[in-house]
């Protein structure tokens, strides 16, 4: 990433013509339409900032722009803490056991996203296999509230972003020489000192790399809360959803966007300055 | 003898149906430097990782000051460890990586200070106590993971090869280092290593390891001068072998007839042999020369080649049965006179000459 944000910022290197399909394609595709974007939140319906104001001045957008940070957060902490332990054990899993753990968890990746989320709805609802299975076994007596709320968000969520907290942390972990353990054990350091003194930190950049990329792709996601959410947390994407099909508020809607876009770019700069400018031995 | 300090006894370690280390029993009176020395695949390693609780043996038992470590976890046995990939960790400074067992041990601030200084000074890097791990040669990087072994006063250090990642000159100038540590803070030692050359520098003991066995356990000196088999002479220093016949021992002085039919006799026998039997003859190539001395048997052979190398000659020399020997008279000895002439001879003193069975 370091030498991707050199590149960027400190021009082109001599001889770089053969990048000009690439950038005309970034150019056409990506940067057009957020400039248009950006044009269309400050002149629709008229010139103006008024459909930030909008944004800004209403309680209701304020509520879902914090329950998306919320959700995301959630997501992000329980993700980090569910993949955790499943990255430590493709680490140190025999290659051959590894590469088929591995193989469930990127079939998880194809397999249709809307699929999966039906599937979470028919599990999690109140006469769902999870709820009546629990209150067969007498644990519970009521059906859990699992769907149409926050915990509905983020058990369907959760589910289809392990892969990408997993993914960079087993890389991470795979660097780390288990020898360092073992010599972090002789010093009379016992498991949770050696984890926390030695695994952890050494684990970070993976746990912040896939973090973020967790975080940022929560904060846009639509499909998964529009299902299993419930409407007292609505989440952005699904407003701005709302807000141009529904409402057919152009203006509202590419403000709101334009919005996620920045803060998803303020992070990955703090995320690059982190990483980047890491302490020696930080990156390994 | 009174209780050892660290007893190995009986220690067996197998993995499914291979046995990697045979009833291995060794005492380590307190203070000793001893060399795990061996062949890779050896079990030296194993035995070392039994001690450091890396490895549970399947069975025997290890005692540090009559106490079972075995069911001690690693990070209770209070050993020092330094092994052969560097280990330390890489987002700690030198300073906090000597600390760190300090820290886990939750030692006051001022005592920890004191001792990374104390152990930093010991290895000789007080400046660069700031620095990490990824901007230390490998050599520094050892002697890192050597003050961090010891900051917390270990009764025992264990080193797993923990030079033979260094080229040759940085592997001597440690050694020193090593040795004076050994001198200055009187730790016990256990050092695993493969060079016989860093075993002997080091050692007050060395266990020669042979298939997860001990072939030999004694000083540098019994091992290099009175080997008790042919692996150990093999393995110490550079030897001759010559095939033989035993006719005789009397007095234990054999006589042995070679391939070529000569006789030599007043030979030692490190056991008892049979008449007839077939008998390797062990002879250094240090104790061989171009010139007869007061007790010395003779060799007819060819000469090979000759070479000069400062210190010493050497000259390959080929007996009528065609096995070559390796001789290295001082440089000051003569050099053959006609090297191309037939009819040469070498010779040595009986008494330097081992004959261990076929």
């Amino acid at each position: 990433m370091t030498a991707f944000k050199r590149q960027s910022f400190a021009g082109l290197p001599a001889g770089s013509g053969g990048a000009v399909p690439a950038l005309l394609l970034v150019g056409l595709f990506f940067i057009v339409p957020v400039v248009a974007l950006l044009l269309r939140s400050v002149t629709d319906p008229e010139p103006g900032l008024q459909n930030y104001a909008a944004l800004f001045g209403s309680g209701t957008y304020v509520r879902v722009f914090l329950n998306t940070f919320l959700v995301a957060a959630v997501v992000t902490a329980v993700t980090i803490l569910v993949a955790f332990p499943v990255a430590w054990m493709l680490a140190i899993m025999p290659p051959a056991i590894g590469s088929i753990v591995f193989g469930i968890i990127i079939l998880s990746m194809w397999t249709n996203l809307l699929t999966r989320t039906y599937a979470w709805m028919v599990l999690l609802q109140r006469t769902g296999v999870i709820n009546r299975a629990l209150m067969g076994l007498g644990i519970i007596h009521e059906p859990l509230p699992l769907i149409n709320n926050l915990a509905g968000v983020t058990i369907g969520m959760v589910y289809i972003m392990l892969p990408f907290m997993i993914l960079p942390l087993v890389g991470t972990l795979r660097a780390i020489d288990p020898m360092t353990l073992r010599a972090a054990a002789l010093c009379g350091a016992g498991p949770f000192q050696a984890f926390r003194r030695i695994l952890l930190p050494l684990s970070l950049p993976g746990i912040a790399a896939g973090g973020l990329m967790v975080f940022v792709m929560s904060l846009g996601y639509f499909v998964t809360p529009a299902l299993l959410g419930g409407t007292s947390n609505m989440m952005l994407a699904e407003m701005i959803a709302q807000t141009v099909q529904s409402l057919l508020n152009w203006g509202l809607g590419s403000a709101a966007a334009f919005v996620l876009l920045v803060v998803t770019m303020a992070l990955y700069a703090i995320q690059l300055r982190l990483v980047g400018a890491g302490r020696p031995g930080g990156g390994l | 003898m009174t209780q050892p300090f660290l007893s190995i006894r009986a220690v067996r370690k197998t993995f499914g149906a291979f046995v990697a280390v045979h009833d291995v029993t060794i005492d380590v009176p307190k203070g000793e430097f001893l060399t795990f020395l061996g062949p890779s695949g050896s079990g030296k390693s194993t035995t070392l990782y039994a001690i450091a609780g890396f490895q549970d043996p399947s069975s025997g038992d290890v005692l540090l000051e009559e106490k079972s470590l075995l069911s001690v976890p690693s990070h209770k046995r209070n050993i020092g460890m330094v092994f052969q990939r560097y280990t330390l960790f890489p987002h700690l400074s030198v300073a906090e990586n000597v600390a760190f067992p300090l820290r886990v041990r939750r030692r006051p601030d001022a005592e920890v200070k004191r001792k990374v200084a104390d152990m930093l000074a010991l290895v000789r890097l007080e400046n660069f106590a700031d620095r990490y791990p990824g901007a230390l040669s490998g050599g520094q990087q050892q002697r890192v993971a050597l003050a961090r072994a010891l900051a917390y006063d270990p009764p025992i250090l264990l080193m797993d090869e923990p030079l033979s990642a260094l080229d040759k000159k940085l592997r001597q100038e440690i050694q020193a280092e090593i040795r004076r540590i050994h001198r200055e803070t009187g730790v016990t030692i256990l050092y695993v290593t493969h060079d016989q050359e860093e075993a002997l520098h080091l050692s007050d003991r060395i266990a020669l390891f042979k298939e997860g066995r001990i072939e030999q356990i004694g000083t540098g000196e019994d091992l290099y001068l009175r080997p008790a088999s042919e692996f150990v002479a093999g393995f110490i220093g550079n030897s001759n072998f010559l095939p033989a016949e035993h006719l005789e021992t009397a007095a234990s002085a054999a006589t042995v007839r070679l391939a070529d039919g000569s006789i030599l006799t007043g030979l030692k026998a490190t056991r008892p042999f049979d008449k007839g039997q077939k008998v390797r003859l062990m002879v250094r190539p240090e104790a061989l020369s171009l010139t007869p001395g007061p007790a010395s048997v003779a060799l007819a052979v060819d000469i090979v080649d000759t070479a000069f190398f400062g210190d010493r000659r050497r000259v390959v020399a080929r007996t009528a049965g065609g096995d070559e020997i390796d001789v290295r008279p001082t440089s000051d000895a003569a050099e053959p006179a006609d090297p191309s002439a037939s009819g040469q001879r070498i010779f040595f003193d009986p008494a330097s000459a081992f004959l261990f069975p076929a």
